[in-house]
């Protein structure tokens, strides 16, 4: 009953600090070193019907945008200014009266979006909470500390540091970490550890092999050319970094089924152990690469709309510009899938150590 | 190099689960063609919702049914998917509309300056659908994880009634939640290294950052997904231990 009521207050705390986060950001104006304005009217003052070379027709109206400055020396001056926007919005956005937008020489520089990303945020949190209870918090707490590394380790690479070398060190940190608190510190945390570790290895080993081989043919890297450090090595370490989390969901799966097999029965043979885990390892696969598949994919989404709207073929379209997508969930895939025979070799090692059964 | 990279998927697929990996193969070029297909009608101005929501639906029928068989198991499952599609299109459509994330951010300007913007299509539609489908990958492997475990636990105790068996589906999601969690959050940070590189050279603060466009866009996007599949773990342990038990009382 006690526990049951410690369940509760947890859950209204949260509920509070959420509360109390969003309502921070709509009163946080004096955070930001550049000017905000608050809408309060919005005119239309002309449009226009713009067609491109396929004759799509574009209407794009000119409004007249009202309203005050909420932070800055300027604050509480009332603002009017001109904007653009078009019925797509493929680079301009359609804003409303009461939202908050940055300005930036007089002119709109974007929509202030805190409120809504720490809203969603607190969603994620409590949801994460409900269902998953005290294991949920934890997982909060691991998303938080894996990006926090992540954002802070970034700087070593500016500072010079071979950004490779950084991931490997970071996959070692976001490994343990996020392995010991989805599962305790036991042999099977253990063993997930190190098949996690050799097959990203493994992996990126391949993945360099491939990219030697292949000279990057075929490669289009149009949706990184605005950085300004050289992409290729930046691609290497995302391919890195962003099959990780597959992996280690693949080697805890692995690992967890073999431990519970040798403690139900202690006297069973490596050679059952390596046919059932090959039948786990069967069933979680596809669904696994259905994950990577469509978290990556829609990514191209809005790129291919506009490329067909404007006389792309479809074939050209794919070849040229779907590959960044496609060798992220092809690496990905393909870590998922050697992950099942190289977690199933050193769980059973480590399990059942040298002795011959 | 992608070619290369697809062979060798296929290689190791069929090396660790033989004939099964042809058919899981065969599914992940049907998923990529209906993808592309509904892009495709999407770019011809059909509303974006609609046809996500259809393409979202035969994904889930051909990794469901294709793949793993129809059975009670996927039954529920997709029963589940559904219902979490329909609750959450509601609540994408009002975030990507309040949130402006439609099209594309400063960012991206030199990659699409080639093309004209003059294109007709409404692109907050397009963000929903991008969000619809991008998450019904991991709600389709939390559900599926559910059900056949709940399948297997009264499969070896026909006594438990309905509410026993969505306890344990309960403690079998918390199992799974820590992971996909995590494979989503490495998918993201790997995805979103890029632009985070950008932002540190280019002096960004993290204001600045979280109030982007393009970081929003790509931020969102897989809290949904997040949200898909924690939503889909209460919604399949109530109907399949539902489904279960009606079946054993036939």
């Amino acid at each position: 009953m006690k526990y049951y009521k410690n369940k509760k207050i947890i859950l209204i705390f949260l509920i509070i600090i959420s509360i109390v986060a969003i309502t921070f950001t709509l009163h946080n104006d004096f955070l930001y070193p550049k000017e905000i304005m608050k809408i309060e009217k919005i005119e239309e003052k002309d449009s226009y019907i713009s067609r491109n070379t396929l004759g799509f027709p574009e209407k794009y109206s000119i409004k007249k945008i009202e309203g005050t400055i909420m932070n800055g020396k300027n604050k509480g001056v009332t603002k009017s200014l001109e904007y653009e926007e078009s019925y797509s919005s493929v680079v301009t956005d359609k804003y409303r009266v009461g939202d908050k937008v940055f300005l930036e020489s007089n002119s709109i520089d974007g929509l202030k979006r805190d409120t809504y990303i720490v809203f969603l945020v607190s969603i994620l949190v409590i949801l994460l909470y409900l269902v998953g209870k005290y294991r949920g918090l934890l997982t909060t707490f691991n998303v938080f500390l894996n990006t926090m590394i992540f954002y802070c380790s970034l700087d070593l690479y500016l500072k010079g540091m071979n950004l490779l070398l950084i991931c490997i060190l970071e996959s070692l940190l976001f490994t343990s970490i996020s392995l010991w608190i989805a599962s305790g510190s036991n042999k099977k945390t253990l063993s997930a550890i190190c098949s996690t570790l050799t097959s990203s290895l493994l992996l990126l080993l391949m993945t360099i092999i491939t990219i030697k081989i292949t000279n990057y043919q075929g490669m289009n890297f149009n949706e990184m050319s605005f950085l300004t450090v050289p992409f290729e090595d930046v691609f290497i370490a995302e391919l890195f970094i962003g099959s990780l989390g597959a992996i280690m969901d693949v080697s805890i799966t692995c690992s967890s089924a073999i431990g519970e097999l040798i403690e139900k029965d202690k006297n069973i043979t490596k050679l059952a152990l390596k046919k059932s885990g090959k039948e786990i390892g069967k069933d979680i696969m596809g669904t696994m690469i259905n994950v990577l598949f469509f978290t990556y994919l829609c990514s191209g989404l809005p790129l291919f709309i506009l490329a067909i709207r404007n006389g792309y073929g479809l074939f050209q379209y794919i070849f040229n510009n779907f590959s960044l997508e496609l060798t992220r969930f092809l690496v990905g895939s393909i870590g998922i899938v050697a992950t099942i025979p190289i977690s199933l070799l050193i769980t059973i090692k480590i399990f059942k150590g040298g002795k011959k059964s | 190099m992608n070619v290369l990279l697809a062979i060798l998927l296929l290689l190791l697929m069929v090396y660790v689960c033989g004939m099964h990996g042809i058919k899981l193969f065969l599914s992940i070029i049907y998923n990529f063609l209906i993808t592309i297909i509904a892009f495709y009608i999407m770019a011809f101005g059909v509303n974006a919702i609609a046809v996500s929501l259809l393409a979202c639906f035969i994904i889930s029928r051909i990794v469901l049914f294709h793949v793993n068989g129809e059975n009670i198991k996927t039954k529920s499952s997709m029963k589940s998917i559904l219902i979490v599609l329909l609750l959450l299109v509601f609540f994408i459509l009002i975030i990507t509309n309040l949130s402006r994330i439609a099209g594309f951010g400063y960012e991206s300007f030199e990659e699409i300056n080639m093309f004209s913007y003059d294109v007709g299509i409404d692109f907050t539609n397009l963000s929903t659908a991008l969000i619809i489908i991008g998450l019904i990958g991991a709600t389709i492997d939390s559900s599926i994880a559910i059900s056949s475990a709940l399948y297997e636990v009264k499969e070896n105790n026909k006594h438990l009634n309905d509410k026993e068996l969505f306890q344990s589906g309960m403690t079998i999601g918390k199992d799974i939640l820590a992971t996909t969690m995590n494979t989503l959050l490495f998918a993201f940070l790997g995805e979103f290294m890029t632009l985070l590189i950008y932002f540190k050279t280019g002096n960004y603060s993290f204001l600045e950052i979280i109030n982007s466009k393009t970081f929003a866009e790509e931020f969102i996007k897989i809290i949904f997904s997040a949200i898909g599949c924690i939503l889909v773990i209460p919604i399949t342990a109530y109907i399949t231990s539902k489904d279960l038990v009606k079946e054993s009382k036939k």
